[in-house]
């Protein structure tokens, strides 16, 4: 299977949007790298003619109901838990640059 | 009192021998002596917990009609919501998340006025089999404070061993109740996925996360079963309501009771003969026990840790200082508030498991692990569905060894190897119990695990009721936490 390397621990530390240091990237390249060995074994069954299970209950379907509007929390339940909020908004760093 | 079941406790309340008031104030004085040494809670709701104790004398007074878990003390592991309290998931990430609403199992249980006295410690977002992963405090095992209670449901378990209450709430994604209850000496119910509701449990795993009770009896983990074991309109794996009587234990003769020996062969001796012993235990009540073919189980471990790290990787995304949580004050610019504050708030199993994740969905390596591993679980589940064609039940250990000491194990693998033999009944879906079966040599607690098929919850909580009627000497209270 695929190897990993540490440029692709960088890539995923990007795509996961977790910042780390060099010393933390090379921890977690090793473990990575164990734990990926590990789980190789996997390689060993034959599953050509196996259906993949996304789920484990049978006769499962998706839950639908009606589409009409139902009593919500308020706005500011929301807005008290957020780090940062303004005028009823929650309020994150300036995106654009003028 | 500590020395009552949750449902003799009741009854004590319900004939007026004991108020609510003083229920209440007798395991917080507890939790006061004892915890300082265990460090099972991270929070202690008193005045909430005195106020629904006067609340429940009242209605006693009255007359009223009161709820199945009258006035029993019950702590909520600290990844399920509590209105109005904090939900830390034992993450620095969480520390300031006050839950806007009831989980479904924490109404549940109010409604039929139980006292919520506390939240406990667990692994971080649930991701450990020792409790070490706490970002917040050590909890330790009250049957041998040098040692680690088990995890994630570590704080509940190390509360319910020291009687510091007399039911817990735990959630189990690859034996998270389980192990921990069987490390300290209690017992401890996964039930059939989708059995509990999750709504308001903060998700790891979505396909594999089931809530379920912690207690020092299997006759309390009936009457909580009773309660929490309905439909939910708000978990869209929720199952259909039945009519299950949890609390009717019914002779377990003429059981077959399947034992997947190849699986179990390379158990080392102490723990086997545990085992054994037990085995002999369940011939003695009647049952027969056959051999089933389950060798499949032993890829469980690679299988579980690509999805479950798959679909933490999913669910903590939403983790990103921007709408709740703890957002770092170093960050200048959007980019930064998501790095900076996943840097400071995630431990660092969680950061392994959300790469691990990441990279087994990234493009490219899908196929290869991710999807390699759903179909693994589908040859799991019809290695059960087949076992199960042969037996009521199956038997094994609940973890290959005793409590183990704290800090002693550092290789993420050999952590993850704790688990196999509690990982593939959430791969399958199915019921299964820990219940205490033997002491290591040096008086550490081991378990039994008693697995069902799918919907078989009664059937796995009548056996376990059975076993333990038949060696009592296995439920004790650790020596330190007797008086």
């Amino acid at each position: 299977m695929a190897k990993i390397d540490k440029e692709i621990i960088k890539n995923l530390t990007t795509l996961c949007r977790i910042d780390c240091t060099e010393d933390e990237q090379q921890a977690l390249f090793e473990d990575l790298q164990k734990i990926l060995k590990y789980v190789d074994q996997l390689e060993e069954v034959d599953t050509s003619n196996v259906e993949p299970s996304y789920h484990v209950l049978e006769g499962i379907h998706n839950v639908m109901r009606e589409d009409i509007v139902e009593k919500s929390m308020p706005r500011q339940v929301f807005l008290d838990l957020s780090p940062s909020h303004t005028g009823g908004m929650i309020k994150v760093p300036q995106v654009i640059n003028k | 009192m500590h020395h009552l079941s949750a449902i003799e406790i009741r009854d004590k309340f319900l004939k007026g021998e004991v108020t609510a008031v003083a229920i209440t104030k007798f395991f917080l004085d507890r939790i006061e002596k004892y915890d300082k040494d265990v460090g099972a809670f991270l929070a202690v709701f008193k005045i909430r917990a005195l106020n629904k104790a006067k609340e429940l004398d009242e209605k006693l007074a009255r007359g009223e009609k009161l709820g199945s878990l009258a006035a029993i003390p019950i702590a909520i592991k600290d990844n399920i919501h509590v209105k109005g309290e904090i939900t830390t998931c034992a993450s620095k990430f969480l520390t300031n998340y006050k839950a806007p609403f009831d989980s479904t199992v924490v109404e549940l249980l109010e409604k039929e006025d139980a006292i919520i006295i506390g939240k406990t410690n667990l692994d971080e977002f649930a991701m450990g089999s020792s409790s070490e992963n706490s970002a917040l405090q050590l909890t330790r095992n009250p049957w041998n404070l040098k040692c680690v209670p088990g995890g994630s449901s570590g704080g509940s378990a190390a509360a319910v061993a020291a009687r510091l209450c007399p039911i817990a709430l735990g959630t189990d994604t690859g034996g998270s109740v389980r192990q921990p209850a069987a490390f300290c000496g209690i017992a401890g119910f996964k039930p059939t996925y989708g059995r509990v509701s999750r709504y308001g449990l903060v998700a790891y795993g979505s396909s594999l996360d089931q809530i379920g009770p912690l207690a020092t009896n299997t006759a309390d983990i009936a009457l909580i079963m009773e309660v929490l074991g309905q439909h939910c309109d708000k978990d869209s794996t929720s199952l259909a309501s039945t009519t299950d009587n949890y609390s009717e234990f019914a002779s377990i003769k003429g059981m077959k009771i399947g034992v997947p020996s190849e699986f179990i062969k390379s158990l080392q001796e102490e723990p086997k003969k545990v085992f054994l012993n037990s085995l002999e235990v369940l011939k003695k009540l009647g049952c027969t026990i056959v051999d089933v073919d389950l060798s499949i189980l032993k890829y469980s471990i690679a299988t579980y840790y690509i999805l479950a790290t798959a679909e933490a990787s999913t669910n903590l995304a939403r983790f990103d200082g921007i709408r709740y949580g703890v957002r770092s004050p170093n960050a200048k610019t959007l980019d930064e508030v998501y790095t900076f504050s996943k840097e400071n708030g995630y431990g660092k199993e969680v950061k392994r498991r959300i790469l691990l994740g990441t990279y087994v969905l990234s493009a490219g390596y899908q196929d290869d692990y991710y999807k390699k591993a759903q179909k693994i679980r589908t040859l799991i589940i019809k290695s059960y569905k087949k076992a199960f064609e042969a037996c009521d039940l199956i038997a094994t250990p609940v973890s290959p060894f005793a409590a183990f000491e704290i800090d002693s194990i550092k290789d993420p693998i050999q952590m993850y190897l704790e688990d196999i033999y509690t990982i593939p009944i959430n791969l399958a879906g199915l019921p299964a119990i820990s219940i205490p079966d033997g002491f290591s040599s040096d008086g550490k607690p081991m378990g039994l695990q008693l697995i069902g098929p799918q919907k078989g919850d009664v059937r796995v909580i009548q056996a376990a009721n059975a076993f333990e009627k038949a060696c009592p000497e296995f439920t004790s209270i650790p020596k330190n936490f007797s008086d």
